[in-house]
């Protein structure tokens, strides 16, 4: 049976980040309340339109999802559920903001199934966390990291920044020898950007930011580490244990399909991209006089990346890489027939060729996208 | 003199740039009918678009315009359009010479100006009865007083009854149209005597090829005849002749001497029409041609190069164009090791230049790259050939060279007091030769300075503008060739010299010119995979580098919720980016950074 993912965007926050520019803000319980009213049903609209599909892999992400009551999640949980076909064994992610989570919250989550936490954790460093924007301190995720292992989550990632402002690599790579020492099953680990409209946006001229080369050190430095501690490099940002890598991000990479439900959710179904506005009150206005929220497509020809070249650049965010065997299978052409330059950069030690597949080296990949422009033939 | 010429008035109207000119014509054309209001567009002699938008008037234009003086006769008076700029001076004197007089424009929140002066003395040159006009006394900061003061003690010629007028709201034209018929002298030409023309100005025409515009000086010219050009010797037969009135052109029977008209003869380029070459009938010529005939030669140069290698050939179409109607510009193919396929370019001076280069990229809608200014350079080489260098990459090895000649220019500033100092510093530096300085009144002073060429096409004119608050004013003629310490210099991109950015500069200047662009290139071309050294060197030997890092990070945005529309909008603007890039060699640079490199920063001025 076709299988897809599933997403589910919770645009609240307690408090907004100073770093972020995704679709999020703090909300009364009410908006919120209304807003999983309308999930609900959407899913329920939606439904006919997966009733041949299975859904292998569901992620709840935001915002903050475990802002939500409990009772809220769980109603959300049951429509998933009773609207939905889950494979058995379905991967059932959540994301966590330390100090937004409770035991309480924890035992809804395992009544509806969820059985991996990607808690952000960001910084072992209070005074970062502070600047960053976080509501919380290490102390907190401590006691929710804690809890959630007293209560049986046996799958959990952590997210951590690095290039932060007043950094060292030094000061980075003792955050994530303490993230190591929970012993998560996943890690995450991003590279701090400027986005132009967040707080540190609007002070980014006084912000004393890591340098180029400072952050091209720290992400080989990380990259090593995690190695050294059993945490294999299996995508550009994102490191785990055997066996233990996100399957719902895999999607992304593998060009599998995924419905993503809910105001700037992005899907990829029947080899369509489309989204929803990013507007909690237009999706939760439309739900409400019954008609489905707008999906906006992505133009048609707007890009002028080939089907080919999609798949290629997706495939190289993997280590992975791009199999010159599946490639053919594919497409039925020859890889380095395409991408006569991916041997230029094997030269160079941007790329590796291993078991007939072309990957970024850690290296490669902290310029991807310079290399990918200038091997891709759009 | 016969009853006719009585009366004709033929004039100019001369100003320093937005002194108000073109719209002091506009009015009088439309206070004497020549146009009515209806379709008055607003000034209607300057009618390029890049002329009405800069507020400038590039080549001459003339109109005939029929005016009922109040003593009841009817009068022909031509205006002669002049270009307003620098420049142009040589196209200015000729315009002048078609005239008996001129009207002088000044701003009356300003008062006399570089140009007000340059224009005046070219006037009294060409035996002109100058009427001083004061304009702009609608504005608040008016100070007529001041003006006609300006105008005796600086000019030295009398403003005391002289029209005060605002051309904008179109108050005291009358006085400026009587003063026309009452103050310049009517022309004094022999009708029966051989022909002699003076050329103007001409413009190209697709039906009717080149437009020749003349001031009739003797002798009588009618459709048919046949005429010489008494420069080149070329012979055309006349087609047609006739008056310039405000919408176009009148066809008449004949023009005869005191008269302002056009000729078209089957003349297919308007480098073959001078301006301030004379024309005579082939049978009976005039024993002697005008004086004062020389050739436009450009001053400046520049190579200019399509930012698509693809688009060459629109470029060369483009040029061909322009040169159809501007005889200075001259342009010969050159090739770039860094820039490709492109031409080297030769302007009048900078302004000309700016004003090629942004008709090129706005009527013909060419991106384009342009190298730095040059000027020729002479050089007496050791063998005892004498060459003369417009581009940098041609210049001679040193061991070949005796003497190397640079341009230089005399240059006139008129700045407020205030402003001295810096703008002295300025000229020091410039290599410029204090000559005199005079007090123009308690407020304002004239510098005079003379210069090497070199120093003024590198900026020189925004420096001065920057250092002024934008008060200070330029004038400048050529003054013949120097000998100078002159040397070349190369930049090298990874190794390789790029011949786009070669240039020569005076040996003491070297140093720190090379310092300056070699940073420049530093902060303008982004970071590659490998390391790009950038050295700048006279001969082989380097004095200055700098190093571009490797690039070692891309942005490396979260892919959040599946979104990989957000990230093939990335890549597809990096890859348009990378699209524009000139490959130098091993190194690719942006259009833009190369042309950064050219400009000067604020700690240059």
């Amino acid at each position: 049976m076709r299988t897809l993912g599933l997403y589910i965007h919770i645009p609240f926050c307690q408090q907004k980040c100073n770093y972020c520019d995704f679709y999020s803000f703090s909300a009364t319980d009410k908006a919120k309340e209304d807003y999983i009213n309308a999930l609900c049903t959407h899913i329920e609209m939606e439904a006919d339109c997966y009733k041949d599909c299975e859904f292998d892999t569901v992620y709840i992400g935001g915002g903050t999802p475990s802002i939500l009551d409990p009772l809220l999640i769980e109603r959300l949980g049951l429509a998933i559920k009773k609207h939905l076909k889950l494979t058995q064994g379905a991967e059932f992610s959540i994301e966590i903001n330390p100090g937004t989570l409770t035991e309480e919250k924890l035992h809804s989550y395992k009544k509806i199934g969820v059985n991996r936490l990607s808690i952000g954790l960001q910084s072992t460093d209070d005074k970062l966390l502070f600047m960053l924007g976080r509501i919380h301190s290490l102390k907190d995720f401590e006691a929710s990291y804690y809890l959630a292992r007293k209560n049986g989550f046996d799958n959990i990632s952590l997210d951590l920044m690095y290039s932060l402002p007043n950094q060292t690599k030094e000061d980075f790579l003792r955050t994530l020898k303490k993230a190591i020492s929970y012993k998560p099953e996943h890690i995450s680990a991003y590279c701090l950007k400027i986005e132009e409209n967040t707080q540190f946006g609007k002070i980014k001229d006084i912000l004393v930011l890591p340098n180029e080369d400072e952050e091209y050190e720290t992400y080989l430095d990380l990259v090593d580490t995690l190695e050294k501690n059993g945490y294999s490099q299996y995508e550009i940002s994102n490191f785990s244990k055997e066996g233990r890598r996100s399957r719902h991000n895999m999607k992304y990479w593998l060009s599998n399909e995924y419905v993503a439900l809910g105001p700037s959710a992005h899907s990829f179904f029947n080899g369509k991209r489309y989204s929803y506005n990013p507007s909690v009150q237009e999706y939760v206005d439309s739900i409400q006089n019954g008609i489905a929220p707008k999906k906006q497509f992505e133009e048609e020809n707007r890009y002028s990346l080939s089907k080919i070249d999609e798949y290629v650049m997706l495939r190289m965010r993997l280590s992975d890489g791009v199999s010159c065997e599946e490639f053919k299978g594919l497409f039925g052409k020859n890889l380095l027939c395409e991408y006569p330059r991916l041997e230029e950069f094997v030269a160079q030690g941007y790329v590796s060729c291993k078991n007939g597949a072309y990957s970024f080296t850690p290296k490669g990949f902290f310029v991807s996208n310079y290399i990918l422009t200038e091997i891709l033939s759009f | 003199m016969n009853e006719k010429q009585k009366y004709i008035r033929n004039f100019s109207i001369i100003a320093h740039i937005d002194h108000g000119k073109s719209t002091l014509a506009d009015r009088i054309l439309e206070y004497s009918n020549a146009v009515s209001k209806r379709e008055m567009e607003e000034q209607l002699l300057d009618n390029m678009d890049l002329e009405r938008e800069r507020g400038i008037t590039i080549k001459a234009r003339a109109v005939r315009i029929n005016y009922k003086h109040k003593d009841g006769q009817d009068y022909v008076l031509n205006l002669i359009d002049t270009p307003g700029h620098v420049d142009f001076n040589y196209e200015v004197s000729r315009s002048l010479n078609a005239c008996e007089g001129a009207l002088l424009v000044v701003d009356s929140t300003q008062g006399i100006e570089a140009q007000t002066l340059a224009n005046a003395y070219l006037a009294v040159d060409c035996d002109l009865e100058i009427v001083p006009v004061i304009n702009k006394i609608d504005l608040p900061s008016a100070d007529v007083d001041r003006a006609r003061n300006e105008i005796e003690d600086v000019i030295g010629i009398v403003a005391e009854d002289c029209p005060a007028v605002s051309a904008k709201v179109g108050l005291n034209i009358d006085q400026v149209l009587d003063a026309i018929v009452e103050k310049i002298p009517c022309p004094k030409g022999d009708e029966s005597a051989p022909l002699k023309c003076l050329i103007f100005d001409s413009h190209y025409n697709a039906y009717l090829g080149v437009v020749v515009y003349v001031r009739v000086m003797d002798g009588t010219l009618k459709a048919g005849d046949k005429i010489r050009l008494m420069s080149t010797g070329a012979k055309y037969d006349v087609v047609e002749v006739g008056h310039l009135s405000a919408f176009g052109l009148e066809k008449a029977d004949s023009i005869s001497a005191g008269e302002v008209g056009y000729i078209t003869a089957s003349i297919k380029t308007v480098s073959e029409t001078r301006v301030g070459d004379t024309v005579t009938h082939d049978e009976n010529p005039t024993n002697e041609p005008l004086k004062g005939f020389k050739e436009a030669l450009p001053m400046v140069f520049s190579g200019i190069y399509p930012a698509d290698g693809a688009k060459y050939n629109d470029l060369r179409d483009a040029l061909d164009k322009l040169k159809l109607n501007d005889a200075a510009l001259s342009f010969e193919p050159e090739t770039s090791i860094a820039l490709g396929f492109g031409f080297r370019c030769g302007f009048l001076g900078l302004l000309h230049m700016e004003i090629i280069q942004e008709r090129l990229e706005r009527e013909f809608n060419l991106d384009l790259i342009t190298t730095a200014p040059s000027v020729i350079y002479k050089i007496e080489k050791t063998n005892g050939e004498t060459v003369f260098v417009d581009n940098p990459s041609n210049y001679p090895s040193p061991d070949s060279i005796a003497t190397a000649y640079e341009p230089t220019v005399k240059s006139s500033i008129i700045t407020p007091t205030e402003y001295v100092g810096g703008i002295m510093d300025l000229c020091q530096d410039r290599r410029g030769i204090f000559k005199d300085m005079k007090y123009l009144d308690s407020q304002r002073v004239e510098l005079y300075y003379t210069m090497p060429l070199n120093e003024i096409v590198y900026d020189f004119f925004d420096a001065l503008k920057s250092r002024s608050k934008g008060y200070a004013s330029l004038d400048y003629e050529l003054a013949g060739y120097e000998p100078s310490n002159l040397v070349k210099l190369d930049f090298l991109l990874n190794g390789e010299v790029v011949d786009a950015l070669t240039f020569i500069v005076h040996s003491e200047k070297a140093y720190a010119r090379a310092r300056r662009i070699a940073e420049k290139l530093k902060d303008n071309i982004s970071r590659q995979l490998f390391e790009i050294p950038i050295q700048a060197a006279i001969g082989s030997k380097v004095i200055a580098r700098e190093t571009v890092r490797a690039l070692r990070k891309d942005v490396l945005a979260k892919c959040y919720g599946g979104d990989i529309t957000r990230k093939k909008k990335l890549l597809e603007k990096q890859k348009e980016g990378k699209k524009k890039m000139r490959r130098l060699g091993s190194v690719e640079v942006t259009p833009e950074a190369f042309m950064a490199v050219l400009k000067l920063d604020d700690s240059d001025k």
